[in-house]
């Protein structure tokens, strides 16, 4: 298990408007009431792959340090599986609160440990945006490491496995339904700049 | 029973054979499936939620508006489909002012949610509304011997208060399955498969699918089944690639349990589209073969 020191906190590296910014995106998930007892980092199926704990997450965004918890590994490795909620005493919504934070990330570009995830989030939603639904091979395409060529090879038997299974549609889903979709996205981003 | 079919992007793509027996076991179980014509993506959890939350919530509530417009609850077969269209409600329902921006959104494409359906999966329905009695009446080939791991998944029963349909911590649902088919339900240990990470992050999700696989393996299981067509991919499409990274052997057929029921129907491997698992179930089909 990986773990980070963060060996002095300074005003320095304190944001005190971050936890404000935070509240106002992600009220609904209750992360004022956590009181740090650690169900959801013991509960956390992938704890082992991140730098901090949920648990440190949350005592950070109340101490303000913006740019150690936008810039963790921990809210991308985050896989949503909802243990934590489900085991939390005060039930703060730590899968969508972790979903908040990832949005702040990518809106103010903060460069990301985990190179894939900021394009997969940017990526799935072009995809919809185009066609009203997933078309899983675009998506896959985009996110190979075309750097590495033993990520090519892996992800090429990979793609022969799923044809011989007829389980890649090579042609994107039919887009009868493009027009309305792409007003429901243009007009919710205008909200969302508000 | 009639409900308003929502089968995901991945059993229009990559879980065909989920989608194949499900219509195959239903049509028997007298469950009438109405696909809702024009759906889109649920917006999958946070996929689009982390570049776009507002975007998302209104990508979820046209599909629930368009169940709405057909006065039938909406039925999924995937456990992401399921939280992000059940939260959605959720959230509509609780919080008036989000659902006066969301209907703004639907404005334009001429719909509108008042907030008057559920959200239901197969399995819930199975359980709930059809019964296991009922299921078990079907069977023309018990299952006999035949040990099963039930991978309920994380997103069928979590969060409470969500989907609502079977314990969120001990679910029971599956194992009752198993049993009313004439087989074993084994317990082992089971983790999250790390979802999306496949994607993005593949050895932190061939980790975690691992630990599942393993124990279900060591605890003697002929077979898993899943009820999330992203688990099935996990656990199924890439164990080949798990085994050979950690150089083991685990060759464990993951099923889905709408598969799984059609075969204990007596139902023809064809019509569960039974080819089109990665892992071979062919050794457990020579067991259980009406033929």
């Amino acid at each position: 298990m990986k773990t980070e020191t963060i060996h002095e906190i300074t005003p320095k590296i304190q944001d005190s408007s971050f936890f404000t910014e935070v509240r106002k995106i992600a009220e609904r998930t209750n992360f004022m009431d956590c009181m740090q007892c650690g169900v959801c980092s013991g509960s956390c199926p992938a704890r082992f792959a991140m730098d901090f704990s949920p648990m440190q997450i949350i005592k950070m965004i109340q101490l303000g340090l913006k740019n150690i918890v936008l810039s963790s590994s921990t809210i991308w490795i985050c896989a949503q599986c909802q243990t934590c909620l489900t085991r939390c005493p005060r039930e703060v919504n730590i899968p969508l609160l972790m979903s908040s934070l990832k949005n702040i990330a990518i809106r103010e570009n903060i460069p990301c440990k985990i190179e894939l995830k900021p394009k997969f989030h940017k990526t799935f939603s072009e995809i919809i945006k185009k066609y009203g639904r997933m078309h899983e091979p675009e998506l896959k395409i985009k996110l190979i490491k075309k750097t590495s060529p033993q990520d090519v090879f892996h992800n090429a038997t990979l793609a022969l496995r799923l044809l011989r299974k007829g389980k890649i549609k090579l042609l994107p889903p039919k887009t009868d339904q493009i027009p309305d979709i792409l007003v429901l996205f243009e007009t919710a981003s205008k909200e969302e700049q508000k | 029973m009639k409900f308003a079919y929502y089968p995901g992007c991945a059993v229009h793509s990559s879980a065909p054979e989920y989608g194949l027996s499900c219509k195959a076991i239903s049509s028997i179980l007298g469950i009438e499936l109405i696909e809702i014509p024009k759906w889109n993506c649920c917006s999958s959890i946070d996929a689009v939620y982390a570049n776009q939350p507002l975007t998302s919530i209104g990508l979820a509530a046209r599909n629930l508006s368009l169940a709405e417009n057909t006065k039938m609850d909406i039925i999924v077969l995937c456990g992401a489909c399921l939280l992000t269209l059940s939260r959605a409600n959720k959230m509509l329902h609780e919080d008036s002012e989000l659902k006066e921006k969301v209907n703004m959104l639907l404005t334009n494409a001429g719909l509108n949610y008042n907030g008057s359906i559920k959200v239901r999966h197969y399995l819930d329905v199975l359980t709930n509304d059809v019964g296991f009695s009922k299921v078990s009446e079907h069977v023309k080939v018990p299952l006999k011997g035949l040990k099963v791991a039930p991978y309920y998944g994380c997103l069928l029963t979590r969060p409470p208060g969500v989907t609502n349909f079977d314990d969120p911590e001990h679910p029971k649902s599956m194992d009752k399955l198993i049993e009313a088919l004439g087989g074993q339900s084994i317990k082992y240990e089971e983790k999250c498969c790390g979802a999306s990470l496949v994607l993005t992050d593949e050895l932190v999700m061939m980790e975690m699918t691992k630990r599942s696989l393993l124990s279900a393996k060591n605890a003697g299981a002929d077979c898993i089944i899943a009820a999330c067509p992203l688990c099935q991919f996990n656990l199924d499409a890439k164990q080949s690639d798990i085994q050979s990274h950690y150089d083991i052997k685990i060759d464990l057929p993951v099923l889905y349990f709408t598969q799984l029921i059609g075969i204990a129907f007596g139902l023809s491997p064809k019509e569960l589209g039974l080819d089109k698992n990665c892992v071979s179930p062919k050794r457990l089909l020579k067991q259980f073969q009406n033929a």
